[in-house]
């Protein structure tokens, strides 16, 4: 009776130009498994032959092609394997057909309940973490972070005199000459701070007491000055952008240079940092 | 049977026009089904609309485009018909006014279906002798002021059919409003099957999702939250979803020291594969309209503590077998029931299994069904009656009049289309 005028799949994609009978963009949905390894299966695609999945890093022209291959399904899919070398970054996902363009992909279903509360195995020297994710334009994007040794970030206890810091440490063994380091961004020589070790877990505490205003990264030196050093960050579980969602109150000193306030938090890319900033009057 | 759906803009987001977009992809498995929008302010919908369902506007609000109409004086010109007292009042207009009249009064259908009260009142005047008329109630009674309810009592006598989500909104319905002849008939919303497996019970995260506003009592949970942790500090929660209150919900983690294991996670869409990460869902609410977002935990396996509020918690959970209600603002009962079942990893699953068979009840295809028996018993109805609406032989198209069973719908559709991320 009445004119069709819908279509069969809506674009996640906001406000797009084109009019009715407008190509939809292939969509991705996401599964990802406890050892890091994503598998990619692709609708509104067409066929698998000699096509692939690809991976470009947001900053440069590095690319990773993944082979497309039907699944059980029907569907094209992708296999990242958690053992791949997938460098630190933002990778934007395309899928392209044998002889074709590339077109982005839009995100679809992201079945990340594997990443949540993800214990590695302890035998991996290597931590690669990759959680996918949709861009504000709803297309799919994948976040990857590879660190040899890692030093994982915990509870985090903010106080009035102090922060402490609990972690784990992957890839590296915990040395009765551990410490932890705040190195400020401006070349300013690294205060220390004595860790208390539990096998593979460290805590330690940064004193606001005489920090000087600004931002200072977090490092372990599991080994003393001798050994590695380590950056402090939150990788293991499915939360692609901590600082919005792992959030901490901050507390107010008074110094002698007026009100300050101090607290930690998460950089954009999800390493431990504190900061102590003049206090708003 | 052709069934026309009039709704206030099909290319939004929101409850009714999920809810409103699963009932007519499902009853177009077998019937002539279009979704009438007032508005349509982008190019897409958001929503997955199936290919058989008609999808038009009456009026077009697309900012650069060809067919823009919000700059036309009658655009500008207050509505007269739609009632005054509609929360959306105020995006109704002359324009507006003459469209939906000459919709109602042309349209071509057996069976038209209003989506909200301002509608329901439109359909129920201005529709042309013939079709069965049905108004949805997607709120509650109670929710409207006096001044709507007073509409409402004038024009809905005229109705043949007003449906509430709940049984409770029925019984308001015939205890307060004389609709002699009207079919008041409670039909609960659909949710279909989640487009992932469900969770399997093993993680240790309580998990809730909705608006951050006063009405869901976050707060509540929050504090029932700090005697969980007392008691199980192994546990956490996330609490999805964006709104007023998040600011205040922050200051409260941080003054109970809960930023460890409370996480205000921010919208996310789609939502079950959010559900699956935890093992036990949470509702805190002081009202829910029906409990959508009970059936959605409990169809991806999760069993769902929530309050006893009105109305549509007690008509979803059986207290004990597949989730627990506990008394509404009673921060030790909620820490109770989390407790419970957190404790009890048997008791969880258990429950967890109960609440995948007991939702199934809400599949879009079990509830189409139900609207179907409603509007084709209406219809007959109708063509027998003596005083009037008759009208020519029933247009049939695919299926019978009483079509054969719903596919129960797989991921495919259901997983498509669902909002925008933030």
């Amino acid at each position: 009776m009445m004119a069709v005028t819908s279509q069969a799949v809506t674009s996640r994609t906001a406000d797009r130009t084109a009019g009715e009978g407008a190509v939809v963009p292939p969509r991705a949905d996401c599964v990802a498994d406890p050892a890091g390894g994503l598998v990619l299966d692709l609708t509104g695609f067409g066929d698998a032959d000699g096509a692939h999945l690809v991976l470009r890093h947001r900053d440069g022209g590095q690319e990773v092609r993944l082979p497309l291959a039907p699944a059980a399904d029907g569907r094209p899919r992708a296999v990242l394997p958690g053992g791949a070398e997938l460098p630190e970054g933002c990778w934007d996902a395309f899928a392209q057909s044998a002889g074709g363009t590339a077109e982005r992909l839009v995100s679809g279903l992201n079945d990340l309940r594997s990443l949540v509360d993800r214990v590695p195995d302890g035998a991996d020297d290597r931590i690669g973490v990759r959680i996918p994710y949709a861009t504000k334009h709803g297309n799919l994007s994948v976040r990857s972070w590879l660190r040899a040794p890692h030093a994982e970030a915990g509870e985090l206890h903010p106080g009035q005199e102090a922060l402490e810091v609990r972690g784990r440490v992957y890839g590296a063994a915990l040395t009765p000459d551990a410490y932890a380091e705040l190195a400020g961004r401006a070349g300013e020589e690294p205060r220390r701070a004595g860790v208390h070790r539990d096998g593979a877990e460290f805590r330690f505490t940064v004193v606001w007491a005489g920090l000087p205003q600004g931002d200072r990264d977090l490092w372990l030196r599991p080994a003393g000055e001798d050994g590695p050093r380590v950056r402090i960050a939150r990788l293991l579980d499915d939360i692609v952008d901590k600082q919005s969602v792992l959030v901490y109150p901050k507390v107010t000193l008074e110094t002698e240079r007026g009100a300050v306030t101090a607290g930690p938090y998460y950089t954009t890319d999800n390493d431990l940092a504190v900061t102590v900033t003049a206090a708003d009057s | 049977m052709q069934i026309s759906f009039l709704i206030h803009n099909a290319y939004g987001i929101g409850g009714t026009i999920r809810t409103t977009y699963n009932l007519a992809n499902t009853l177009a498995e077998q019937h002539d089904v279009e979704i009438v929008s007032v508005f349509r302010h982008r190019e897409e919908p958001v929503f997955a609309c199936d290919p058989r369902v008609g999808l038009r506007h009456l009026v077009d609000l697309r900012k650069d485009g060809p067919g823009y109409e919000g700059d036309r004086p009658e655009y500008r010109e207050p509505a007269r018909t739609f009632p005054k007292e509609e929360i959306r009042y105020g995006q109704y207009s002359a324009l507006t006014d003459r469209r939906i009249a000459r919709h109602l009064s042309t349209v071509d259908a057996d069976v038209v279906v209003g989506t909200r009260p301002g509608l329901n009142v439109l359909l129920a005047r201005q529709t042309r002798r013939g079709p069965v008329r049905v108004g949805q109630e997607h709120l509650t009674l109670d929710s409207h002021s006096a001044g709507l309810r007073a509409e409402l009592r004038a024009a809905y006598p005229r109705l043949d059919a007003v449906t509430t989500t709940t049984e409770a909104d029925a019984r308001a319905y015939r205890a307060k409003m004389r609709l002699p002849g009207v079919r008041v008939e409670a039909v609960p919303n659909s949710v279909p099957v989640p487009a992932v497996a469900p969770a399997d019970g093993s993680a240790k995260w309580v998990v809730a999702a909705g608006r951050l506003a006063p009405v869901k009592r976050y707060g509540l949970l929050i504090r029932a939250f700090d005697q969980v942790r007392a008691q199980r500090p192994d546990w956490r929660l996330r609490i999805y979803g964006s709104g007023k209150q998040k600011d205040k919900l922050r200051r409260l983690i941080d003054d109970l020291g809960l930023y460890n294991h409370v996480l205000l996670m921010g919208p996310a869409h789609p939502i079950e594969p959010e559900w699956v990460k935890g093992s036990v869902a949470a509702v805190t609410s002081s009202m829910e309209s029906f409990g959508m977002t009970i059936v959605e935990a409990m169809r991806c396996g999760l069993p769902v503590v929530s309050t006893d509020c009105p109305h549509g918690p007690g008509e979803i959970i059986d207290n004990g077998v597949d989730g627990r209600l506990v008394p509404v603002g009673d921060v030790g009962a909620i820490a109770g029931g989390l407790l419970e079942l957190i404790n009890d990893d048997a008791l969880r699953r258990q429950m967890a299994d109960a609440a995948l068979k007991a939702s199934e009840r809400f599949d879009p295809a079990r509830i189409a069904e139900r609207y179907e028996s409603l509007f084709s018993g209406l219809v007959t109805r109708n063509r027998g009656s003596v005083t009037g609406r008759m009208r020519g032989p029933l247009h049939r198209t695919r299926g019978a009049l009483l079509g054969g069973a719903y596919a129960v719908r797989g991921a495919g559709l259901s997983a498509l289309g669902k909002e925008r991320s933030a």
